[in-house]
């Protein structure tokens, strides 16, 4: 056999060589053109996501659900008094419900006598979590809505209480969003009330630190920080948190976002504010569409 | 090579990218939406003294699982397990497409790692012939230094090109827990997969299986 191995391996090993030499080539070309023009790249990687992912879905949710039912053992177990502890909070929460229908009319009036009018635009199409980023070295996960579903770069991702991310990467039937405790992750946000404007920055820690703050002295833990909106694609006022302080003093967010088991995640539609470019232009064509009247 | 059935070499490489999809699988299931726990740090003041009524809630929410597990790389420790035990079964163009679609699907900087891992697989290949005869020992050293070897170069072709690297605490713990973990690898290759290491005069025993 060894002899075999040898007589054959005289006409294969310079064709070896040539293929091994190819095929290094090819890595290194791919990573450098990543280097260089990195959203050719990331675009070709959304779309090989796009198309191998959902093919795995059907797989993924049935060992998902299973693998979620053994880790929730442990949570059925304090049942009993988790629920007891529900009651009584929900007793609570009725109290502060009547308070919030009260302000809300009140609101209601106030909004009226300023003629504020919210944006009636700001929909949301609601994403399943396909999968994670597969390493504990980012922190995104992909959506099972894509370009199809007129998904842009850049909008909000939130799960109901506060901001979860920001998409990057759409292919057609998927879209990444990169979590806002990635490392790549920078969010402008203001923290209120001090209306300090600052960046938030993922660190690949559940509490994000804050970056670029002006003037740290007028901002005490438990301030709100919300998303101060930019790009005109991002909205302005997402709750993503509180600050608070780590033991090296250095502020963080505790973000409001539960990141422990990220299932169905809003995404935001934002078109953007209309600004005026041309002096003349300013009155917008408002033609209505005409109706056809029913004969 | 031409001792094996061709029936036999193609189902084992095919075997080699189903393994590979079901590690990638596994990597992908969103089970695990949070960042690792380990170094986390305390946040100071406690959400208890400022917020009692949302610390109590989150209290109620938490489902008792913080991410403490990490994962050792197993598609390298399969890679190189099969490669130094039957090249054949990984030919070049197989673990090049299979370690770039792990770098695309990874969220990885694409060709990078899959360069690494590929040189170092041909190399095990190579040097796959002299450790055939010798114990384990000098193979789990080979692999333990090439593991190290990739994880050193990539942050420094990184650093290099100025691309943020990896996390070096939990880079360090995945390598610690590969190395572990690759006789288990070694073991698993080689009762359950039937990859062996091809000694002289045993062709026979693998084509009759087939």
């Amino acid at each position: 056999m060894a002899t075999d191995r040898s007589s054959s391996n005289d006409f294969a090993r310079p064709l070896r060589r040539i293929l091994l030499a190819v095929l290094i080539l090819i890595l290194t070309g791919i990573f450098l053109l990543w280097r260089i023009d990195s959203p050719r790249v990331e675009r070709f990687r959304a779309q090989i996501t796009d198309s191998i992912v959902p093919n795995m879905d059907w797989a993924m949710a049935p060992v998902t659900g299973t693998i979620n039912l053994l880790r929730d053992y442990q949570s059925y177990q304090r049942l009993t008094v988790q629920n007891q502890e529900l009651r009584s909070e929900l007793r609570k929460m009725q109290t502060w419900k009547e308070a919030a229908l009260q302000l809300e009319q009140e609101n209601a009036r106030l909004l009226d006598l300023n003629k504020v009018r919210l944006d009636p635009r700001l929909t949301y199409i609601t994403g399943v979590v396909l999968a994670d980023s597969g390493s504990p070295f980012r922190q995104s996960v992909l959506l099972n809505v894509g370009a199809r579903d007129g998904l842009v770069e850049g909008w909000a991702t939130v799960d109901g209480i506060g901001l979860v991310g920001r998409i990057s990467g759409v292919g057609k039937d998927t879209a990444r969003v990169i979590l806002v405790t990635d490392t790549s992750s920078r969010i402008p946000a203001t923290i209120q009330p001090s209306g300090q404007r600052a960046i938030i920055a993922g660190d690949n820690s559940s509490a994000p630190p804050v970056d670029f703050l002006e003037n740290p002295d007028l901002v005490r833990p438990g301030d709100r920080v919300i998303s101060s909106g930019d790009g005109g694609v991002f909205p302005a006022g997402l709750l993503i948190g509180q600050v608070a302080a780590d033991p090296g003093g250095r502020l963080r967010v505790r973000l409001a976002a539960d990141f422990e088991r990220l299932e169905f995640l809003r995404v935001l539609r934002d078109h953007g504010a209309e600004t005026v470019t041309e002096g003349a232009n300013v009155i917008l064509d408002q033609t209505m569409p005409r109706i056809e009247p029913a004969e | 090579m031409d001792t094996l059935s061709p029936l036999r070499l193609w189902m084992m490489r095919a075997a080699f990218l189903l393994l590979a999809t079901v590690l990638l699988f596994f990597h992908l299931l969103p089970i695990e939406t949070q960042p690792v726990a380990l170094f986390e740090p305390d946040l100071l003041p406690p959400l208890s003294s400022i917020d009692p009524a949302e610390a109590r809630l989150r209290e109620l929410l938490d489902q008792g699982s913080g991410r403490y597990l990490i994962a050792p790389d197993l598609m390298i420790a399969f890679a190189f397990a099969w490669s130094l035990r039957r090249p054949e079964y990984v030919p070049a163009v197989l673990l090049a497409a299979v370690f770039l679609l792990t770098d695309l699907l990874l969220q990885r900087p694409p060709g990078l790692w899959a360069l690494l891992a590929f040189i170092a697989c041909e190399n095990l290949k190579v040097r796959g012939r002299s450790l055939r005869d010798s114990s384990f020992g000098p193979e789990w050293l080979a692999v333990a230094i090439w593991l190290t070897g990739i994880l050193l170069l990539n942050r420094i072709v990184l650093s290099l090109v100025l691309v943020p690297r990896p996390d070096l605490k939990l880079s360090l713990i995945e390598l610690g827990l590969t190395i572990v973990t690759y006789p288990v690898v070694v073991l698993v290759t080689h009762l359950l997969m039937g990859v062996r290491k091809s000694a002289p005069g045993d062709f026979d025993s693998f084509g009759g299986r087939a």
